[in-house]
């Protein structure tokens, strides 16, 4: 660096291509480290668990064997990884489609009003902020089957009018759900802390996104003859967010691929009564780090991967087409 | 107000949904554990004095403890003295809830290491990540260089890796470096942040080259330039980025779950919490979630505090 530092102070006297030649010397010196960095922290391991995904690698041995594509025949026969892909898919589905939405509707709500916005904005970002890890414990004593909030609260329905909600009156006749333990509510708990956790953050991505719809626009459609509300935003407000869309379903996407803390947070062992909740990040860590099965844990990644990368390679070519409207 | 209070009503249903869990966690983590077990007390709960069970029984007086005491208890039976110093072992153990909650999450578990190594590694990463992405942001943005194209292409194509997708084939790596279980484990993966490249270059793009002429003109190197030129320049961008990766950092559970095992003295606070709750027996539900509350506690005040910087950091990614 000295070097570079000292000659150009000669800089007025040297000839243009001696410059040019200082200044791609000084580029290369500014971006090596990155550079560097790049290639042994992300390009490596993609390469590396690449070719690991073809092996019976474990740590500690010494040698391992080729066993070519049995890795991924493993993970499309057999029904762990059946129930790891429908657990991931179903966390997938409905996640992303209720957070973005709530965060729309929210980020609609919330831009009409005048007083107390800015309450609202605050609260609803707060799970965004907050250590996941910590909340999903909090959220664990909420579901307590007998001393959790939720249930005391709809234990506290019993007797009431509301007790004509067939689910209330057979929790009051028999027993309200235990939640994580049971398989048929599990997933839908995991999802719902998911949408808990993330609304907040799109609608805040929406709120920004509503500032930069021209008023003007809304007069025109008037004019057309876009009288009620819902016209209104079918003509004007949706088509103006399609960039914000566009980006909110990719990042929740890829957020939802990587579900993990509330899962490892609930079930240490096994992700769920009966791997209902056996995400594609739980079974890397089990597979690969715990059981040090790390072909197997390999093949899931690379299958990971190619589905985050796929998601945002559209993403990229949806706003290359321009969905703007600007 | 009178036309929207549908919206309201809507929308304060959702604050109940949002802020139930905090609610809870706070209030536990002010209540005794008898308070918890019954749901009873209120948010404060009725702050009575309670015993601590534990320390009663470590204070349990012996043979020894009764002869030694037995000075202060001229002319009693030993069966009387040991009563007498329960009964102070008893005063002496006992205090409000909320005192036992939080002194609990400090003294049964390290906390305050916790919190120290969540700050150690949260700065650390966040230094690094500048001292590697600032030059480099600056020269794809200012300088022409052969291969600048293809270097920003590889920017490019390393933000679609996710850094907690390939967990496993970096923890292989720090594994057979012997690395695992050292803050070089906790900090490394993150010390390159392509997402802080981008960005920078997306905004050094925007700096006039004047201003780079210069300083070229008073005699700065390029390496100069970075820091004593385009480092201020960068200072808002620099804030954004800063609470992106903070906020990332400190709430991250997956990474340090993976490549630090069984030692505590590099726990960050979100596995100090895990392990809490991990051998933690059913009365302990307050303590830990005074935990829970102190973990959480500083981002969020420091979001209340400055909201606006903070909904502009975490957002960050919507820049692309």
């Amino acid at each position: 660096m000295a070097v570079i530092d000292v000659s150009m102070t000669d800089a007025p006297r040297e000839t243009t291509v001696a410059r040019a030649t200082q200044e791609r010397r000084a580029a290369w010196a500014l971006t090596a480290p990155a550079l560097i960095l790049m290639v042994i922290v992300l390009l490596a391991p993609v390469i590396i668990a690449g070719l690991l995904s073809f092996t019976n690698y474990s740590l500690g041995n010494s040698g391992f064997d080729w066993v070519g594509a049995d890795n991924y025949e493993k993970l499309f026969t057999r029904s762990t990884y059946e129930k790891m892909f429908i657990a991931t898919l179903t966390y997938v589905v409905t996640v992303v489609p209720l957070s973005v939405g709530l965060g729309l509707g929210a980020a609609l709500l919330i831009n009409t009003l005048g007083r107390f916005r800015e309450i609202y904005k605050t609260i609803y970002f707060l799970p965004v902020m907050a250590t996941l890890l910590a909340m999903a414990i909090a959220w664990e004593f909420m579901l307590h089957p007998s001393i959790g909030m939720i249930n005391r609260t709809l234990e506290a329905t019993c007797g009431t009018p509301f007790e004509v909600v067939p689910f209330i009156a057979n929790g009051c006749a028999d027993r309200f759900p235990l939640w994580l333990g049971d398989k048929r509510y599990a997933i839908w708990v995991i999802c719902f802390i998911g949408i808990w956790q993330g609304f907040g953050f799109n609608m805040v991505l929406y709120l920004a996104g509503l500032t930069s719809v021209h008023r003007e626009l809304y007069h025109a459609a008037e004019m057309d003859g876009a009288k009620s509300a819902w016209d209104r935003f079918r003509l004007v407000t949706w088509p103006a967010l399609g960039p914000t869309t566009v980006f909110v379903v990719t990042i929740s996407c890829i957020r939802a691929f990587q579900v993990f803390d509330t899962i490892e947070a609930f079930w240490p062992q096994g992700g769920g009564p009966n791997k209902s909740t056996y995400v594609m990040m739980f079974a890397i860590f089990e597979k690969g780090i715990q059981q040090n099965l790390i072909g197997i844990g390999s093949a899931i990644t690379m299958l990971f991967l190619a589905f985050v990368m796929f998601l945002t390679l559209i993403q990229r070519w949806l706003v290359e087409r321009k969905v703007h409207y600007k | 107000m009178t036309r929207d209070w549908w919206k309201h009503l809507i929308l304060i249903l959702g604050v109940i949904i949002v802020i139930a869990p905090f609610y809870m966690m706070v209030s536990y983590s002010f209540k005794s554990p008898g308070e918890i077990d019954r749901g009873e007390g209120g948010f404060f709960g009725r702050q009575e004095l309670m015993v601590d069970e534990r320390c009663v029984k470590l204070r349990d007086p012996d043979r020894d403890d009764i002869a030694v005491a037995a000075g202060r208890f001229p002319g009693h039976s030993d069966s009387d003295i040991r009563d007498a110093l329960l009964a102070e072992a008893q005063s002496d153990c006992s205090m409000r809830p909320v005192i036992f909650n939080y002194t609990k999450a400090f003294t049964e578990a390290p906390l305050l290491r916790y919190l120290l190594n969540g700050v150690i590694v949260t700065a650390s990463i966040f230094f690094i990540q500048v001292i590697v992405a600032l030059p480099a942001a600056y020269a794809l943005a200012k300088l022409k260089f052969w291969g600048r194209e293809a270097v920003f292409s590889l920017v490019l194509f390393c933000l679609l890796i996710p850094v907690h997708a390939i967990a496993l084939p970096l923890y292989i790596m720090l594994a057979k470096l012997g690395l695992t279980n050292t803050y070089a484990a906790l900090v490394v993966p993150w010390t390159i942040s392509v997402f802080g490249i981008f960005l920078m270059r997306q905004f050094f793009m925007t700096v006039p080259d004047d201003l780079i002429d210069a300083a070229r003109m008073d005699g700065m190197g390029e390496f100069t330039i970075v820091w004593r030129v385009m480092l201020p320049t960068a200072v808002p961008a620099l804030l954004a980025f800063a609470i992106f990766s903070i906020v990332a950092h400190w709430n991250d559970y997956f990474w340090p779950r993976i490549v630090v095992t069984g030692n505590r003295d590099l726990f960050t606070p979100p596995l100090g919490l895990r392990e809490f709750k991990g051998d933690g027996d059913g009365s302990f539900f307050g303590p830990m979630m005074a935990t829970a509350t102190v973990i959480v506690t500083p981002l969020i005040v420091a979001f209340l505090l400055a909201q606006k910087r903070f909904i502009e950091g975490i957002t960050l990614n919507g820049m692309k």
